[in-house]
């Protein structure tokens, strides 16, 4: 019995030992303080993928070369991970010092008192302000408070297999009308037995412009822009269309996430950001391009420029080396040259002239971005209201519900302003 | 947390029938019926027990009470809870996505827990004779219910049924064209009943030591009788194992219902396609943590706490029935 | 298949139907892991569609980019996080549950029923009403991305499970043994600690090895708790695998959801007696 004893003891001897061993790493590995003369450590988290991963560290390498007192850890998820872990830091308490953002969110957390006023920043001098291309340096300041520096600019735009465009005799010019994209569609299914678009009924960014070629918006100051008179035809006319094979089989589409549909041959295009193109070439086999926005009347495609931006948080130990860093990144350019257009086409004079795209996407993206420019169709983004990004994850989930045809297109239409109704009233 | 992801394993190599016994007919028996107290043993008592007083205060107690609150108010965490009545539940009743979690979760519940025990059962009779390398099948038919709640297994599930994998494959030898489960929303909950099954093991164990209880004299006589194996099943070994099955059936079924992770995984993180997958933790989890609906999700786990307790009542109540404990009892 | 062969010859034919039937089970049981070893080690690409279970040329691939980490963050990180939360809930359930079942088998004290049927309520306690309200209570006590709200429930006995297990196996000790002890003169803490817990080992392994287990496998607890990835153990790390390489590293992911279960599959194989024979007999006993 005493042997048993011994042998228990020894164990737990043991187990406590690595604990212990656990302990002193963990304790290692987190050590941020912030006293003065030691180095100040920040969090840094954005949405995005690999390849994103390995251009951000190459700048945080940089940064903290420059910068020997700031250390910065980063971390990144997929979008709507993103966000969901991101609400759930914020709503503990420690969100991360210096987030990637979107218009979406500002009044959602703004309301919330979770984001950081940068403008005291610009004026201790910690953060620059000058040298932003068209304004946009006030891209995200709501009731006086600066609680953003955009990173690049970017608009949507329609990205598409080349080859198959090609093939099919098609050649999307500015000035295409919707009529003339659903052609294109029809001759691709029939030519060559593939879905023309993977499906754009769900998303969100791209009924926005839709709805502004009309007259509307998605979404008002603080309510939605439209209603069931708009949706229910357009998402039954979808229905039709994935029927009928000229949107992706959502089965597969579903299949295949994250990845995108057109990369993986399952269409022919798709609606995303201009500056997400960077990525096909990488995840696909074929040759991609950008198309412009089709339009109603051949002239309006209610584009405007959108953006990434840079937020710190309000509850930073460190404002001010947050805010050393966003300007760091928004200025240097360097970054500019590593990052590329990545996070869309670079937001200071600065950076946009310290990088000259050289591979074909990049140089596609500056091609479209100038080119809508030019057209003058360009007009400026309305703020979402709170609540309008639990709406964009309904709208996208719900229109997938419908493709699968799991709910009628009125029960879906029901559905989603039931939903939007709840996140309007909630957030 | 201490709640999250009991393995059924872990929950299921203690049933046995004295687990069952003690629950049976005359109610929950205390260990050792109590002869002698004194201030001395009183104060022993208590100090062994106070981890546990505490844990049961302020971790399961006191956050039952809070989350009752928390269900009559609207509270996104960020600004103080705010009174609303019954709106949470109002609202619950009136919400197309938490009927489809409901009617998801008993999907699972009624479709995995039955065929789950079902195989258990066939498996356990099969290993119960004894036969050369026994004990070798039941450790590795054990084996899936150690690794079936990590997130490795699920992802090697979204594998198996995605498009083109071995499934796939093996519908379309039989002429089945059905394309992968992952992204079809009226398959993909039979992947993750799939993946339940697969941990057949744990209650297959508990169905083990039933059986091994059996006084062998029962079956001779039978036969003597005439009586066929079927016979022999349902008027011998059923009956004397009805206290396991018991067990079983109370620890799969509570289990089932707070499934979660493989959900998740297995989904994307989407807990779809077209919410096929939307199992109550799953909405539970994004109406809480996502959309910031702290008081509709308390208001969802006080509901639910209901629910299982409603079962939890009628299996205790049925197995008046059909359960058959050796001594005492009735 | 000799050995069949022998196996037939002794026992007749329902030996071989026997022994088909099991290894039928065993085949279709065993696949998913045999799948993963041999996809860990094909091309990204091929691991979908391939039909053979082991590619033909193997490449190693996959593990060395393990090597390399995600994020920035070594695997091993991940891999301490994970072991330094399962032991360390290990030694709370061993310790707290143990107390706790000592009271309840051996201690004469007054609500010990009540207390007794309240634990067992526990037991059957569906841990969704508990969610919200205790992550609002870590928060509040500004514990959100510590490891603390994993591991306090340990030190508290708030495994009923481990606690009713203990119970069985103390009941079924030779009351002799402590009342000797008490004739000895030995306190009750005495008592627990040099004569109940040396005989309790096999019930205090087998909570161990499952709290080990529950622990490494625990998906939920940390996705709500830890926020650094620095903090993340081995199921949140192989999330990120999920979020990050999904698309472009298959393989990897693949490869890591290996690793991930080689410490469940190691505790299993070194105790698999304690886990299967043990428990189930030591049930039955009460």
């Amino acid at each position: 019995m005493s042997r048993n004893n011994g042998m228990d003891r020894r164990q737990m001897l043991k187990l406590a030992g690595l604990s212990a061993a656990g302990l002193g790493l963990t304790a290692a590995g987190c050590g941020s303080g912030s006293g003065s003369g030691g180095p100040v450590t920040i969090r840094h988290s954005w949405w995005g993928a690999d390849d994103r991963a390995k251009k951000i560290q190459s700048c945080v390498g940089l940064f903290e070369k420059k910068h020997p007192k700031i250390k910065v850890k980063t971390d990144f998820q997929q979008y709507p991970d993103f966000w969901k872990k991101f609400n759930t830091q914020a709503a503990g308490g420690n969100p991360p010092d210096v987030i990637q953002n979107a218009v979406t969110f500002l009044r959602k957390y703004e309301a919330k008192n979770v984001l950081l006023d940068l403008a005291p920043q610009a004026e201790k001098g910690n953060l620059d302000l000058g040298g932003f291309r068209s304004g946009l340096e006030k891209f995200a300041e709501i009731d006086g408070k600066l609680l953003g520096v955009p990173v690049g600019s970017n608009s949507m735009a329609l990205v598409i297999d080349e080859k198959v465009y090609e093939k099919a005799g098609i050649a999307p010019e500015i000035g295409w009308t919707w009529d003339d994209w659903y052609a294109g569609l029809r001759k691709i299914r029939s030519g060559q037995n593939v879905a023309g678009d993977a499906g754009p009924h769900g998303v969100m960014y791209l009924y926005d412009l839709i709805l502004r070629q009309n007259g509307k918006a998605f979404f008002t100051e603080d309510a939605l822009g439209f209603g069931e008179a708009e949706l229910l035809p357009y998402w039954t006319e979808a229905l039709e269309r994935v029927k009928a094979g000229l949107y992706a089989d959502p089965n597969k589409v579903e299949q295949i996430k994250p990845a995108s549909a057109t990369a993986k041959g399952l269409s022919a295009g798709e609606f995303t950001w201009d500056n997400f193109s960077v990525r096909y070439s990488a995840e696909g086999r074929s040759s991609y391009g950008l198309a412009p926005i089709p339009s109603t009347d051949g002239r309006k495609t209610g584009q405007y420029l959108g953006s990434l931006m840079l937020s710190g948080t309000a509850r930073t130990k460190h404002p001010a080396e947050v805010a050393t860093f966003i300007s760091f990144m928004t200025h240097d350019p360097e970054v500019a040259r590593i990052m590329g257009y990545d996070r869309g086409v670079p937001a200071t004079t600065a950076q946009f002239e310290a990088y000259e795209p050289s591979d074909a996407p990049s140089k596609a993206i500056a091609a479209y971005e100038t080119a809508i420019a030019d057209a003058g169709v360009l007009e400026p983004i309305t703020p979402h209201p709170a609540g309008a990004d639990v709406i964009e994850a309904a709208f996208l989930r719900i229109s997938a519900d419908l493709s699968l045809g799991k709910t009628s297109p009125k029960d879906s239409v029901k559905q989603f302003f039931s939903e939007a109704k709840t996140a309007l009233a909630s957030n | 947390m201490t709640h999250i992801h009991t393995s059924p394993g872990a929950l299921a190599t203690g049933g046995d029938r004295s687990a069952a016994k003690r629950n049976g007919p005359g109610g929950i028996a205390p260990p050792v019926p109590p002869k002698r107290r004194d201030s001395g043993e009183n104060l022993a008592g208590y100090l062994f027990m106070s981890p546990w007083i505490a844990g049961f205060l302020f971790l399961v107690a006191g956050p039952m009470v809070f989350s009752l609150y928390l269900s009559f108010t609207e509270y996104n965490l960020f600004e103080a809870p705010r009174w609303i009545g019954l709106q949470n539940f109002t609202d619950m009743f009136a919400d197309p996505r938490w009927r489809q979690s409901v009617k998801v979760t008993s999907w699972y519940v009624l479709i995995g827990t039955p065929v789950k025990l079902a195989a258990a059962l066939a498996v356990a009779m099969l290993l119960a004779q004894k036969r050369w390398g026994q004990s070798f099948y039941r450790a590795a038919f054990y084996a899936p219910s150690l690794i079936g709640a990590s997130v490795s297994a699920a992802i090697v599930w979204r594998a198996l049924f995605s498009d083109d994998a071995i499934v796939d494959r093996t519908q379309k030898v039989f002429g089945v064209e059905v394309g992968g489960w992952i992204g079809d929303p009226s398959m993909i909950i039979y992947a993750l009943i799939a993946l339940t099954v697969w941990q057949f093991g744990a209650p297959m164990v508990i169905f083990l030591a039933g059986l091994k209880q059996v006084p062998r004299e029962l079956y001779e006589a039978a036969e003597v009788d005439g009586a066929g194996p079927w016979r022999r099943f349902f008027h011998i070994t059923l009956p004397m194992i009805s206290p396991v099955l018991f067990f079983n059936v109370l620890l799969e079924t509570i289990h089932s219902f707070q499934i979660f992770g493989s959900a998740y995984i297995v989904s994307n993180g989407s807990c779809g396609p077209a919410d096929a997958t939307l199992v109550y933790t799953c909405y539970l989890y994004e109406q809480g943590f996502v959309n910031s609906r702290m008081g509709f999700a308390s208001a969802m786990g006080w509901l639910l706490l209901l629910a299982v307790g409603l079962v939890t009542a009628v299996l205790f109540w049925s197995q008046k029935r059909w359960v058959h404990y050796e001594e005492g009892g009735r | 298949m000799s050995l069949l062969a022998a196996a037939v010859r002794r026992r007749g034919p329902g030996a071989l139907a026997w022994h088909l039937g099991a290894l039928v089970i065993l085949g279709v049981v065993l696949y998913p892991v045999v799948w993963t070893i041999g996809a860990s080690f094909k091309p990204s690409a091929e691991i979908i569609g391939a039909l053979d279970l082991f590619p033909a040329d193997p490449i190693g691939d996959n593990y060395t980019r393990l090597t390399e980490g995600i994020a920035d963050i070594p695997i091993s990180t991940f891999f301490l996080n994970s072991t330094y939360i399962a032991v360390g809930s290990v030694i709370g359930v061993v310790l707290s549950c143990s107390l706790t079942a000592y009271a309840f088998a051996k201690v004469r004290f007054a609500g010990r029923n009540v207390m007794f049927a309240i634990m067992i309520g526990t037991l059957l306690l569906p841990y969704h009403v508990l969610i919200i309200p205790q992550y609002v209570l870590f928060q509040k006590l500004e514990l959100i991305n510590t490891f603390t709200p994993l591991l306090i429930g340990k030190y508290l006995a708030t495994d009923a499970f481990f606690v009713f297990l203990m119970v069985q196996f103390m009941r079924g000790l030779p009351k002799e043994l402590d009342e000797a002890a008490r004739l000895d003169g030995c306190g009750h803490l005495r008592t627990y600690w040099s004569i109940v817990m040396p005989l309790c080992r096999p019930a205090l392994v087998t909570s161990a090895i499952f709290t080990f287990i529950n622990a490494w496998n625990d998906f939920m607890g940390p996705l709500l708790y830890l926020n650094e990835p620095d903090k993340y153990t081995v199921s949140m790390g192989l999330k990120m695998f999920i979020d990050q390489d999904a698309v472009a590293d298959y393989g990897g992911m693949i490869a890591m959801s290996l690793v991930a279960l080689l410490p469940v599959l190691a505790f299993f194989v070194a105790f698999q007696r304690y886990l299967i024979d043990g428990m189930a007999t030591s049930g039955l006993k009460g």
